[in-house]
């Protein structure tokens, strides 16, 4: 690893004391009873890496940036040094810390860890910044890995619709292959980027194609019946809040619905 | 909440929101009234009949024609509005309409297999629509009605959705025809579990080599409800199989003893088919040929007497340095395989020699998916120029369609046989040099047609891949109305040359088996499922038609002499 790199995990450790604090049973990134054996001593990078996900799986998720923090301090050229990387940007992400987070999950990406998770948690942190054009990117390299990932084509095509990308959207989701699985955002964007494109023919296709699918979305029967009502198809608009209202009062009412 | 900023001042403030805003602020015990009332003054107001929303009816397609004596289909639409339905069924041989009533059954998933459950694939499940589907299907004797009507003429199915059993609030229709073209022939299929393993290092296979014998041979006839399993417990592997255009030689990989991947299986066939060490094709071993002896895509030709092949050619020493294989824990697109060097070469059974195809054997070149016209007279195969699958430092690909694939876009290309002599290659005109990947050609029986799968990258397994129809002679392609949403490959004329049967995953990660229709003009119809051809969580992949009788093939049983059993099949 470049001196540049290793710097960059040093610069990023936000914790102090590490080593005597994981060993340390009076502090509160001690490690657990089951693992304190592993840290009688020095640790190694593997009882580093294992504390940092058992920490995870706590929630603490501070403690965990700090075990794998340590574990890239003590060897920044591991094995794993990648996956650690994006471990160590996720946990940052998770307690809070955004921008040192996407920082170290780009370093991770820079080493070349090429994971679904990576970009995810990648493009939410971007996104949670406004940084929207890096997080488009990031969205669509989790969807070159998973095409049909619905978080990451919700997300997206937010970003494109706030973009004002109709384009985009409509290339994004107007494919055969994601018509079946659209989600409810998926088809209010799509038919929004159709409507703001003046193709109203087309928002209503998608949006009566969404109510039948999910038939308890009021949002979604509410913009169809705007659409269809834009079009002149007032009858078709009403009969849909229409049944959309009476599938609300019976889910009020508690009854299941076909 | 997002959505509701997103749409924010897009559109004007709508009558119709006043009135759906109207009725929301009501108590929730007046909504009902106060909306039929609204309904009613809508429908008084236009003189009109009511207007109904449209019901989506995903199955069948509008235009699908359906082969005579297929086992009745499930009709499949979503309706947000209906909670009971009406199907109406018009002929237009002006017989009596057929009426049924449904109360609307949900969409259900097949049984599932439980030995193919594992950690690495995850069991079938409804997509939205899926779960948002309802369903009918009609009996035996009420399809064989339908279809008697519908014989060349079309059938106009209507779906109404009722509210309160009376009210008709939605409704769509279809129409749909049944071909006076039987399917005549039964499918021969591979049907293999998805569970992809990983092993020691880190190397990921298909399938653990301990549940090889999971993989099942099997053999449907569409107007039977279920196929029927013809060889099964296989001790060592097999791959692809291919029967003559006369329907009487049968070939197939079989890895056999020492996992010698250089061996092939030509057997006649008979209704109780029996694989033995004499009837494997050892692909000649004295190298002059070459010392890979893998075959690839191995075709009998029409008359049986010979076995056409992709192999490494005499530059190649090491399978690897022929083929692009990556194989992903991801159990819905689990491998990719197609070879990035190769020559034709053809095995001739009466002399026992194989032998390269000139004019399809340049190392410049690989050269791949070669098939054989009806007359024997010439071969159709893939080309692409020749490149190294794993250049150092090219990364590896994770998931299939990783631009880090060995890239590779394979053009047609037709040559004589020629008696082994072979002669010029010509591209197909409409299947070459369009920037895409065309591959798995297929001709019809009559000679007339090509019909091909066309992807971005590679061949075999592709998610986007699309199959197109050409002239035999090269022409305009077309996409087939057939192709579905997602993977569409593995097809196989039917012998009389009117459907084709190809696998997708349109329904399920799960791949299905489907039909389509090809008329004198080369035009598809759209998809017919086949169903319950495997369990749910298990896949279909490699149909072909087998030019027999429905009931000609009953069990495979291959002996294979390495000590590790015998594989059987059938009753």
């Amino acid at each position: 690893m470049p001196a540049s790199r290793q710097f960059r995990f040093v610069a990023l450790l936000v914790f102090p004391a590490l080593l005597p604090s994981v060993a340390s049973a009076q502090v509160p990134c001690a490690p657990p009873e089951s693992m304190k054996a592993r840290f009688a001593g020095t640790p190694d990078i593997s009882a580093l890496n294992d504390l940092g996900v058992w920490f995870g799986d706590q929630k603490n998720y501070s403690c965990a940036a700090n075990a794998f923090a340590t574990s890239l301090q003590m060897d920044p050229k591991q094995k794993d040094m990648p996956h650690v990387a994006f471990m160590f940007g996720a946990s940052l992400y998770l307690a809070g810390d955004i921008k040192e987070a996407i920082a170290a999950m780009q370093e991770a990406e820079t080493f070349g860890y090429r994971d679904i998770k990576l970009h995810l948690v990648l493009a939410e942190a971007l996104d949670s910044t406004h940084a929207s054009a890096d997080a488009e990117s990031e969205w669509r390299a989790a969807l070159e890995i998973d095409p049909e990932y619905s978080d990451a084509l919700d997300n997206l095509s937010n970003d494109l619709i706030a973009d004002n990308n109709l384009q985009g959207v409509i290339d994004l989701l107007d494919t055969p292959r994601l018509a079946p699985q659209r989600t409810v955002q998926q088809c209010i964007n799509l038919s929004l980027a159709y409507a703001r494109e003046g193709k109203l023919s087309e928002s209503a296709r998608v949006l009566r194609d969404g109510v039948n699918t999910y038939p308890d979305s009021f949002p979604l029967a509410e913009k169809l019946a705007d659409v269809l009502t834009q079009l002149g198809e007032r009858e078709e608009a009403t009969k849909v809040l229409e049944v959309a209202h009476a599938r609300q009062a019976v889910r009020h009412a508690g009854v299941e619905v076909h | 909440m997002l959505s509701r900023l997103l749409w924010k001042g897009l559109y004007p403030a709508l009558t119709v929101v006043a009135l759906g805003l109207l009725v929301s602020s009501l108590p929730s015990g007046n909504h009902g009234r106060f909306t039929a009332t609204l309904s009613a003054q809508a429908f008084a107001a236009t003189g009109e009949p009511p207007v109904l929303t449209p019901i989506s009816i995903d199955y069948p397609e509008d235009g699908s024609i359906f082969p005579p004596g297929i086992t009745p289909p499930t009709f499949l639409w979503r309706d947000a509005s209906g909670t009971s339905w009406s199907i109406d069924i018009a002929f237009a041989d002006d017989s009596a309409p057929i009426h049924a009533a449904s109360k609307g059954e949900r969409m259900q998933l097949g049984p599932i297999d439980p030995d193919c459950i594992a950690d690495s694939n995850s069991p079938p499940k409804l997509n939205p629509q899926q779960a948002a589907t309802w369903t009918w299907k009609p009996d035996a004797a009420t399809w064989a009605s339908i279809q008697a009507h519908s014989a060349g003429k079309p059938a106009t199915v209507t779906i109404t959705g009722y509210r309160d059993g009376q009210v008709a609030y939605s409704q769509s229709h279809i129409a749909f025809t049944t071909s006076m073209d039987e399917v005549g022939a039964p499918i021969f299929y591979r049907d293999v579990p998805l569970m992809p393993a990983s092993g020691n290092g880190g190397a990921v296979a298909p399938l653990a080599q301990n549940n090889i014998h999971l993989i099942h041979w099997r053999v449907r006839d569409i107007r039977k409800p279920e196929s029927h399993t013809v060889l099964k417990d296989m001790p060592t592997c097999a791959n692809c199989h291919s029967f003559s255009a006369d329907g009487k030689t049968f070939g197939m990989d079989i890895d056999g003893p020492a996992n010698d991947k250089g061996l092939y299986a030509v057997v006649p066939v008979q209704k109780h088919m029996v694989i033995q060490s004499k009837d494997m094709v050892h692909w000649n071993t004295d190298g002059k040929v070459g010392t890979v002896r893998v075959g690839f895509m191995s075709q009998v030709s029409p008359n049986g007497l010979y076995v056409l092949s992709t192999f490494a050619g005499p530059a190649l020493s090491r399978m690897i340095d022929s083929y692009y294989v990556t194989n992903f824990m991801d159990y819905r697109f689990l491998q990719v395989f197609f070879p990035t060097r190769g020559i034709l070469e053809y095995y001739n059974r009466a002399t026992g020699l194989r032998e390269p195809l000139p004019g399809a054997d340049d190392p410049k070149y690989v050269q791949t998916d070669g098939v054989w016209s009806p007359d024997g007279k010439y071969i159709v195969f893939a080309r692409a120029e020749a490149r190294d699958p794993r250049p150092p430092g090219q990364p590896h690909a994770t998931h299939a369609n990783d631009p880090n694939e060995a890239q590779i876009q394979y053009n047609l290309y037709r040559i004589p046989f020629n008696g082994g002599k072979g002669g010029t290659p010509e591209p197909v005109k409409g299947a070459s040099q369009n920037g895409m990947s065309n591959n798995f050609p297929k001709i019809s029986p009559d000679g007339k047609w090509i019909v091909f799968v066309q992807c971005k990258n590679g061949q075999l397994m592709r998610p986007d891949s699309q199959l197109y129809i050409i002239p035999a002679g090269g022409g305009t392609p077309r996409r087939l109305r057939a192709n579905t949403r997602l993977m569409n490959s593995w097809h196989s004329w039917s012998p009389n040359g009117r459907w084709l049967v190809f696998s997708s995953k349109a329904r399920s990660p799960y791949t299905q088996m489907y039909l389509t229709h090809i008329d004198e003009s080369g035009n598809s119809s759209p998809a017919i499922l086949i169903d319950n051809a495997t369990a749910s969580n298990r896949a279909v992949n490699l149909p072909e038609f087998v030019n027999i009788d429905p009931d000609g093939i009953d069990q495979i049983e291959v002996h294979v002499a390495d000590g590790t059993g015998v594989a059987s099949g059938g009753k």
